[in-house]
This record gives C-alpha cells, structure tokens and sequence, in this order.
C-alpha cells in the first residue's frame, strides 16, 4: 500500500494505490495527517492505482473531509473503480464527496 | 349530516302527507257516497211512509165523517116523522146535538115558505156553548139562510156534503165545518136541509194522533184552500199559511212522489229558516178535500246528519291514528335504516379491520423461499376479529415465530393482539432471545393496562443453521414436537403476558433434528366444543399427531390439515366459540456435500487482517470466483473480522478468532467463531447512510457493509463463543 502526497499549483494530490484494508488503514492515516492542517487548498484523492478499500479506510477519507470542509477546502475524489464505487454507494459516502 | 338526515325526512314526511291525504279524500267520498246514499233512502222512505201515513189517516177521517153522516141517515126519519109539526123541530135538533157530544150544533133550515104559519124562513136551531145547550129559532130577514151558499148547494145538488170551514162566531178560535143534507116529506119533495156543526177539533185529534216525527203534523184543506184543522197549539214553528199558500198555489214548484198519489215540495220557514217537506194529496173519500203532512228535515235526517258528524269524527280519529301510525313507522323505518346503515359501517369495519388482522399474520409458508424451514399457520377468528395470533420471520438465518391468544374475543382483543404482534416484530428485529423479547412485550404490555387484558404468549428462535431452538412460554399451552414420536416441549408456564411488569422470563433450548416439526395452537383447539359440550382436548390432538406420524408425513401441510378436518369433524357445525389458532414449523436442513473446507486462526489484531485477505482471496480463487464477488467476499470478512477485534475484545485482552471457510456448489459460508464478550452484530442497528458530513459518525460502517455484501448473516452465542456466519450464493463454475 502505498500513499504518494504531490504539490502542484497550490493543489494537492494524493495517489492511492493498492489495498486499503484495515491493516494498512493505520499507515495510510498517518501518511495523509499534514493534509488536516492545510488552509485554502483543495485536495484530489486519485484513486486510479486503488484495489480494495474496507470501512476503515473509509473513515481516514471522512475524517479527511471533515477537517478540510472546516478549513474550507474542497476533497475531490476521482477514478474510482467499479467495486469502490459500490462500496461508496453502500455506506452512503457517494453523496458525502465529490467524485469526479 | 344534517343535509344528508334532512332529504329523506322530508321525503318521508311528503309520503306520509300523501299517504294521508288519499285516505282523508277516500274516506271522506265513501262516506260522502254513503250519506248520499242513505239520504236517498230515507227519502224514499219518507215518502213512501208519508204517503201510506195520509192515506191511513185519510180513510180514519172518512170514517170518522162517515160515522156522522150515517148517525144522522139513520135518524132522517125522526126528521121526517116531525116534519108535520114545525115546533116539534126543535126537539129534534135539541135531541141530536145532546146525543152527540161532538156536534156543536144542529139546523133545520126549512124551504122557504114551507110552513106558511112560519113565515118565508123557518130554522130551528140548538148550539152547544160549553156546557150549556141553547135552542133557538135562528131564521131572521137578517140571517137569511136561503143566500147562504151552502143551503143552497144542498137545495141544488140535492145531496149531502160537508161545507167549507169557517170559524165559530162565538169563539174565533173554533173552526166549525157543516154537514149539509136534504130531508124530504112523505111525498118525496125536498122539505129542509139538516145542517149539523161539528167542530174540526176531534178531526184534528184524529190527524195528528200519531207521526213519524215529533214535530210533524197533518193539516186538512177545504177545497178551496182553507184549513179545516189549525192545529195551532201544537206546532211550534209558525209556517201554516206560508205552506198552505205554497199547497194551494199551482204554480209553486212541486213533485210528484214515485206513485203518482202524492205530492211534495221543500220549503224553508221565512221565520226560521228550518226547512221542511210537504206531502199532500187528494183523497178520493174526502175529495176535493187535501190532506198534508209536514216533516221537518232536521227531523227526518237528524240521524243521518248526526251520523255524518260522527263518520267525520271517526274518520279525524281514523285519520290521527293513521297519522300516528305512519310517524311512528316511518321513525321506526328510519331507525332501522339508520340502524341498519350503522350495523354495515362496523360490519364494513370489521371487514377492514379483519383483513388488516389477516393481513398481520404471515401469508405464504416459507418453504417456498427456503429450503431448511417449512412453516403453515392457520388463524381462524370466531367473530371477525379475534384475539388470537401467530406471526414468523426469518431473520439472519433465523426464524422468530411466536403464537399468541389475548384475553377476550372481538375488537378489544383484536387491538392488544395488533399491538402485541408489531411489538413482536419490533423486538425481534434486534433481539435473538426469546426471553429477552418476551420480557420486553411484557414490560410493554403491563403498561397502561387498565383494562387488564392479558395474553398467553410463545416465543420460538430456531437458528437455522444449528436447528438450535430457543423458546420461551407466558402461559401458552405447551407445543408438541413431533419427531419419530410426539412430546410435549418441556416449558416453563411463566405468567402470561401483562400480569406482572417484573415477571422474570427464561428461555429454553432445545436441538430440532432435521424433519422434526413442531405443533403450536391455541386453547380454539383443545376448547373446541362439540354440541354435546364435549371438549376436542389434548387426547384429540396427539391422537390426529399420531396418525401423522403413522402416515409418515409430519409437514406442516399435513399438520394443520389433518388437525383441521378432525376438530372440524368433532365441533360438527357447533358453533365456534373461540378464535382457532394453528402454527406447524419443520426443520429441513438441506446438507449439500462440501467443495471447499478451510480454516484459520488469527490472533486480535489489525496486522492479522493481511493474512485474513490472503486466506480468503486463496479460497475465493479456488473456488474459480470473478474478482468483484471476490473482493466483496473479502471485504465482507474483513469487516466481520475487524468488528471482532473492536468490538468482542476489550482493549488489551489477548484472543483468537477463528475462521473456517466452507463451500458447495452453490453457497460460500465463512464462519466465525471467538471466546470475547458477547457482541450480536446482527442486533446492531443500521447506520445511516443518509446524514450529512457533519451528522456523520466516523464508524459503524462495518456491519452495514457486511450486510450489504452477504446474502444472510447468522449469529449465535453458544458455550461462551460468539458465532457468526456469512453466507453467499454463488454458482460454482469450471475452468
């Protein structure tokens, strides 16, 4: 599991790739931490290289979502694949972010 | 509701009005037409009567003036004997006016110049004043008999008659008529008239000795109109002239009675205004003399006109009553109506609320959605509603059945039994314990109870992967498990439902072997009656269960048909007298052999979920499944996993989880098993999915996904290991 954080144009971007499971959530989580205390920039979350994600890896991208949306940012989710996307659909978070 | 009550009122009361009318307009012509009628009649009548009356009294005057004429015929030869001796006349008037005390007086008028020592005029003469009887010579220059009309009407006829009435010159009052007859001598020639005076009064005595009504009288006319009898004293009403001149006036408007004898007209008293009726004829005997006789008409229809008042009367009377009568009829009508309005609304109610009722109880058995479960039930009220229930659902590879029977028939009993059963659903959607769902319905059920209705209750929890049963009784007759032989499930009584709010109950368990059923009923059954008030019993039912056994099909088809057809047999149109109740269950486990057997042991820990994936990814990929049922499998485990470690081992506890993996050809099934705390993530109630980011807990995903995923999740507690199964179809492919 591998998480990839780049700059560009006061953008950010977060590359997920390979399997969020809940033994890897904590990992993830910590990896993505600097996000929270961004002010005034957007995040993607390109999920292109992203297999598999458990409800533990949903909650790292909520509470990535909560913390951005109270600093005012956007968190845009995109190339979700078919699975995830159902995934999303179940627990309700396809309506929660901005999926592109 | 008053537009709609006020129409047929008035409707109605239009009716009664016409209803009424017809019969006062009929009443009133039939009694119009037989007024008529009878007046018809009773003039008839009076006529006919009128008639014979004057001729009776016609002949009796006839007789009466008869009986004069020939006193005196037979006396003309005294007249004759004397006629020699003018003086000796005077005797003989003296003598023939003493000897008849009705005559007032007797004359001799001689032929003028008979008696040449007498002078012209000649006429011995006795008058009867009173008690005193004078005799005189009455002939004077003055009174000169040979003018007098009647003298010589006799001289010239040379007959006999009765003279017109004239009134007595001493007492106006008296009417006097005459008797006028000639006397002849020895040879033959006409020597006097005889006059003899009678007065009219012993006529009128004869007249008026009897009527057909008081106030009727006769009256007897001369020839020339003039009244022969004045019958003043006795007549009250003061129209004698005014109906002699309507007799003697020939142009008055008269009829002639059917006979052609009589003759009658109307009149109406000038003074008064009574009207009356006259009949008068001509007698043959007395002619030209006319006999009448007034009736008056108050007299003659006084009957028939009170008759009337009273028919009008009766007719008012008839008429109230009928009145009366349509009112009160017509309420009634309306009563029954609305009564009856009323009786369909609830009947339509209670139609509503019994297809509610059956609606609530579960329509289609189960068998045809499952294969390890069988489940009939029969609800059979005996109103339309009742008390009594059953309900069953599968949930989580479980079924919740219960059966119930609420104090009490009809609506009330339906209510609790409405409640009772949603309650029941309620509980179980988060509740596996039967003791615990009955402790809750009880604690429910206490409350509020102030009619203190009560319900005996049984709760069954079969899990269906096991066969594992939990049970629990409020007070419900005890079902029968009918295997290779019958029993009675061993079952503590309990107090029913709503007795007691602290009641504590407990549940039993027991194992169903696969095809072993079971029977549930209520007390509809064994209390079912026959006309001989026999009781159906549990001799009955275990006998029926037997027979079962013995015909080797115990399905719940079976059960309930051949249970049904024997108490209906027994009751024999007896009439029910209890909601019946019914609930056969059987257990058919399908064992299909396994393609697939894997098992794993994990320690507590996140960093085990690695290994879990792989393990599972490695069965998924034996099994030859497509990534996407693959990875939701996986996911679905993982999720179940985690919650384990969350959630059944308190921070710091060390434990294993196991995890065993087994498939046939068309069902994955992951169980999971671990000795942590009790944790049913079944009853976990559902996250969600719907609130915003803010309102969005971070967490609770885990269950909803696994729910998502699977087909059925199954959890159960047994010697102190949670156990929870995942099962997903799936179809087994070759590659």
């Amino acid at each position: 599991m591998n998480t990839t954080i780049t700059e560009k144009d006061g953008k950010y971007t977060v590359s997920l790739e390979g399997e969020l499971d809940t033994a890897h959530a904590l990992e993830v989580e910590q990896a993505m931490q600097p996000l929270h205390d961004l002010s005034g920039k957007d995040i993607t979350i390109d999920c292109t290289q992203l297999d598999y994600i458990a409800s533990s890896g949903l909650r790292i991208l909520l509470a990535l979502l909560k913390s951005a949306k109270a600093n005012g940012n956007k968190v845009v989710l995109s190339n979700l694949n078919d699975e995830i996307k159902d995934v999303f659909k179940m627990t309700g978070f396809i309506d929660l972010f901005e999926i592109k | 509701m008053s537009k709609l009550n006020n129409k047929p009122n008035s409707v109605r009361n239009k009716s009664s009005i016409a209803i009424l009318i017809t019969a006062a307009v009929l009443m009133l012509l039939i009694s119009g037409i037989q007024q008529n009628y009878a007046r018809k009649q009773i003039r008839n009548n009076l006529e006919r009567n009128a008639e014979m009356e004057l001729i009776i009294k016609a002949i009796d005057v006839r007789h009466s003036l008869e009986d004069v004429s020939l006193a005196l015929r037979n006396r003309s030869w005294e007249f004759e004997q004397y006629l020699p001796y003018p003086d000796s006349l005077f005797a003989v008037t003296r003598r023939i006016v003493e000897e008849n005390p009705n005559f007032a007086g007797c004359c001799i008028a001689m032929v003028p110049n008979y008696y040449s020592e007498k002078g012209r005029l000649f006429e011995p003469y006795t008058l009867r004043r009173g008690e005193v009887i004078e005799t005189c010579q009455l002939a004077s220059e003055e009174h000169d008999y040979s003018i007098n009309k009647n003298f010589i009407l006799a001289a010239e006829n040379d007959s006999s008659f009765w003279s017109e009435p004239y009134h007595d010159e001493d007492d106006p009052k008296v009417t006097l008529i005459t008797y006028t007859f000639p006397i002849y001598d020895a040879s033959g020639d006409m020597a006097a008239i005889v006059g003899i005076d009678l007065s009219t009064e012993w006529i009128g005595k004869l007249l008026n000795s009897r009527h057909m009504f008081p106030s009727s009288y006769n009256l007897l006319l001369s020839g020339e109109g003039r009244l022969i009898y004045r019958p003043d004293g006795e007549i009250k009403h003061k129209d004698v002239d005014q109906i002699m001149g309507l007799v003697n006036d020939s142009t008055a408007k008269h009829t002639v009675s059917a006979s052609g004898l009589v003759t009658i007209f109307s009149f109406v008293d000038w003074e008064d205004h009574t009207k009356g009726s006259v009949f008068y004829y001509t007698p043959k005997s007395l002619s030209p003399w006319r006999i009448a006789v007034i009736n008056y008409n108050d007299e003659v229809f006084g009957p028939l006109i009170k008759m009337g008042w009273i028919n009008l009367l009766l007719t008012l009377a008839g008429l109230l009553i009928l009145a009366f009568i349509i009112q009160h009829s017509a309420k009634n009508l309306s009563e029954l109506q609305q009564a009856n309005l009323e009786r369909e609304h609830i009947e339509s109610e209670l139609n509503i609320a019994r297809n509610i009722q059956m609606s609530m109880v579960p329509k289609s058995d189960t068998s045809a959605l499952r294969e390890d479960c069988n489940i009939v039930g029969l609800l059979e009220p005996a109103r339309m509603v009742g008390g009594d229930l059953y309900s069953y659902f599968i949930r989580d590879e479980k079924l919740f059945f219960c059966i119930g029977d609420v104090s009490g028939k009809g609506v009330p009993a339906a209510l609790v039994m409405a409640v009772a059963n949603a309650l029941f659903r309620s509980v179980s959607a988060h509740e596996a314990n039967p003791a615990r769902i009955m402790h809750a319905l009880n604690e429910i059920g206490c409350q509020r109870n102030e009619q203190n209705m009560f319900a005996t209750f049984f709760i069954g929890v079969l899990d269906l992967p096991t066969g594992k049963l939990r049970y629990c009784n409020a007070g419900h007759e005890k079902p029968f498990a009918i295997g290779k032989e019958i029993k009675l499930l061993p079952a503590k009584p309990h107090l029913p439902l709503g007795v007691m709010d602290d009641m504590i109950y407990t549940a039993q368990e027991t194992v169903l072997q696969p095809s072993e059923s079971l029977f549930l009923y209520t007390d509809g059954l064994t209390e079912a009656k026959n006309e001989s008030h026999e009781l159906f019993g549990l001799k009955r039912i275990e006998k029926g269960l037997q027979d079962c056994i013995e015909n080797e099909s115990i399905t719940p088809e079976k059960l309930i048909q051949t249970m049904t057809h024997r108490v209906n047999g027994f009751v024999d149109g007896a009439e029910q007298s209890d909601d019946l109740t019914l609930l056969a269950i059987q257990y058919t486990p399908q064992e299909k052999p396994l393609i697939l057997y894997e098992n794993l042991t994990l320690n507590n820990k996140v960093s085990e979920i690695s290994k879990l994936n792989a393990f599972v990814q490695s069965a998924t990929a034996a099994l030859n499944m497509e990534k996407g049922l693959a990875n939701q499998l996986k996911l679905a485990v993982e999720e179940a996993v985690t919650n384990v470690i969350d959630y059944a081992y308190p921070n710091g506890t060390e434990g294993y989880i196991d995890i065993t993996i087994e498939a046939d050809e068309s069902r994955i099934r992951f169980i999971l098993r671990d000795s942590g705390a009790e944790f049913d993530p079944t009853a976990v109630s559902k996250a969600d999915t719907t609130l915003s980011i803010d309102e969005r807990p971070i967490g609770g995903l885990g269950v909803l996904l696994v729910r998502n995923l699977m087909d059925s999740i199954n959890y159960e507690r047994t010697e102190g290991k949670n156990i929870l199964r995942l099962e997903k179809m799936y179809k087994f492919a070759v590659h």
